[in-house]
């Protein structure tokens, strides 16, 4: 395999990649708990 | 073969001279009707904003209506028929192979747009968007998107022509270059979309002329968002090719492995068109099988490609700043990047928004389990309003801040407020997406003139939190109407008095 495909080229948007898929989760998980509650105001 | 052409100084480009007018016919067309389609959005939402209430009820159905054909399709899909030009001619150093054709293009698009225009502003055509049978509008409406849709097929078809002409006559070897490849797979998505609306735009405009007595409901709602939700994935897909295209200009970026990239633009093609069940999770016609299939299954594969181009794009470019040295710690070529650049930030804008606010929200309604909750609330305009405006709409902006000096051989004109717009745009949009979806929790009726229901005979009140989140639409969009204003005022401007270049 070359140099090209064996080096970490980018950290940077390693790390925003776990962000987004850590928010993304928390937001799916969040978003049902919101849900839930406006719904059992009614 | 030898064609004229000149060699941008700028960009390095070769332009064909065929091509080059029409990318500036179109690209200037979009941006006018942006221009339109913005202005009947302010009207609208300022019709929404309960402290204002601005508009009678037929007039605001029929700015809506204008606002979603102008806004949504008809400043995009110009916008993309420049692209169109733009990868299958510029892109392959190659010539238009037959340049009658997008002049027809432009004229069928163009004459269709205004007979829509005309007939609902007139009254003719109170159908809303997507005109649901059995609401019936005037013939001439039909008739009027047909033209439109025509005008792209062709365009689309055209792609492959001049690719096929380029590919003869030597201009590239193998395969397509990375940015023109998406806008291959975006033409053979919108030729399927199409294909879509003819099935279901040419029977319902033979049923406006009484020709044939019924139109089956729920066959239309289906048909129907095979065009409504794959020409969406045009833009999509048109989008993630601008998000290469500008890494590609300005950093000479390249994808760790464009075979996964180009291998995510199939998923585009082979996956979206049936994910497009998910507007129909609450169709009582179709079976649950069916819906749970589509929704749970086949969409996460199209969302799939969405998430592998997100992190591709920023990866290249995080690559080609290395490159150039900007390499300590983790994040220096992100402080470092062009910003003041629109072409860039709006492209990073783009990216950001579109995975945040479009594509977690989308993949959340898209569940069956949610969508029952969601659907019809004003939860969903918040979330395209994060795809195709956050996205596609930012994105194209990015993109028309670098092709106008490039084609139209022009600086742009007062570069501060160039500068500025993107972020003033993206606020806007963030903040109107956002309390849309907020307030659509709260079950905000979307498209509704009146949410409260005052006249009907069982009124409704909602929680008092809702007037907030109705409030700072209202604020949101009004940011965004100043950032959209002021694209269409720099790139006309330049346009038409912007420094010309040599």
């Amino acid at each position: 395999m070359s140099d090209e495909h064996n080096g970490f080229h980018a950290p940077g948007t390693f790390v925003l990649a776990i962000i987004f898929l850590v928010t993304f989760i928390l937001l799916w998980l969040g978003h049902a708990k919101w849900l839930t509650d406006i719904w059992e105001m009614y | 073969m030898s064609f004229e052409k000149r060699t941008c100084e700028i960009s390095g480009l070769e332009i064909e001279k065929n091509s080059e007018s029409m990318i500036k016919l179109n690209m200037a067309t979009a941006i006018i009707f942006f221009a339109i389609g913005g202005a009947a959005g302010l009207l609208v939402l300022l019709t929404r904003w309960p402290a204002i209430h601005l508009l009678p009820v037929e007039w605001y159905y029929r700015w809506l209506t204008a606002h979603g054909l102008l806004a949504l399709l008809v400043w995009i899909i110009f916008f993309e028929v420049a692209l169109v030009h733009f990868g299958s001619v510029t892109l392959l150093k190659s010539r238009l192979a037959v340049p009658i054709l997008s002049k027809i293009t432009y004229g069928l698009m163009l004459g269709g747009t205004l007979l829509v225009v005309v007939m609902v502003l007139g009254g003719q055509a109170d159908v809303l968007f997507t005109s649901y049978v059995p609401l019936q509008a005037h013939p001439l409406y039909y008739l009027g998107i047909i033209l439109f849709a025509v005008g792209s097929l062709i365009a689309f078809i055209h792609f492959f022509i001049n690719a096929v002409v380029a590919k003869k006559e030597g201009e590239y070897k193998r395969t397509l270059p990375m940015v023109s490849f998406g806008i291959m797979a975006a033409s053979i998505i919108g030729i399927m979309s199409i294909a879509h609306g003819a099935a279901i735009y040419i029977p319902t405009f033979l049923w406006s002329l009484g020709i044939i007595e019924t139109i089956d409901p729920s066959a239309y709602r289906l048909v129907w968002w095979g065009l409504g939700h794959t020409s969406q994935q045009i833009n999509v897909c048109m989008m993630v090719a601008c998000w290469y295209g500008i890494a590609a200009f300005l950093f000479k970026a390249k994808p760790a492995s464009e075979k996964l990239c180009r291998s995510a633009f199939v998923l585009y093609i082979l996956f979206i068109n049936v994910a497009s069940e998910h507007h129909l999770l609450v169709d009582p016609v179709f079976s649950t099988w069916h819906k749970i299939v589509n929704t749970s299954y086949v969409m996460h594969l199209a969302v799939l490609a969405s998430m592998i181009h997100a992190f591709a794009v920023p990866a290249s470019i995080e690559m080609g700043l290395r490159k150039q040295g900007y390499n300590n710690g983790l994040f220096e070529w992100l402080k470092k990047a062009p910003w003041g650049n629109p072409a860039f930030s709006a492209t990073f804008i783009s990216i950001v928004l579109f995975g945040f606010l479009g594509g977690t929200t989308g993949v959340i309604f898209g569940t069956e389990q949610f969508s029952i909750i969601r659907h019809n609330t004003w939860a969903i305009t918040g979330h395209f309003h994060g795809t195709v405006v956050a996205g596609t709409t930012i994105a194209f902006m990015g993109m028309a801040y670098f092709l106008i000096p490039v084609f139209f051989k022009r600086d742009l004109i007062m570069p501060g407020v160039a500068k500025l717009q993107p972020f003033v745009y993206g606020t806007g949009i963030t903040i109107l997406s956002i309390t849309m979806m907020a307030a659509g929790t709260f079950g905000v009726p979307r498209r509704h003139w009146d949410y409260n229901f005052s006249d009907a005979p069982f009124g409704y009140q909602f929680d008092s939190t809702v007037d907030i989140f109705m409030g700072l639409v209202g604020i949101g969009g009004l940011i965004a109407v100043v950032g959209g204003a002021m694209f269409v005022f720099v790139t006309l401007g330049s346009i038409f008095k912007g420094n010309k270049r040599a």
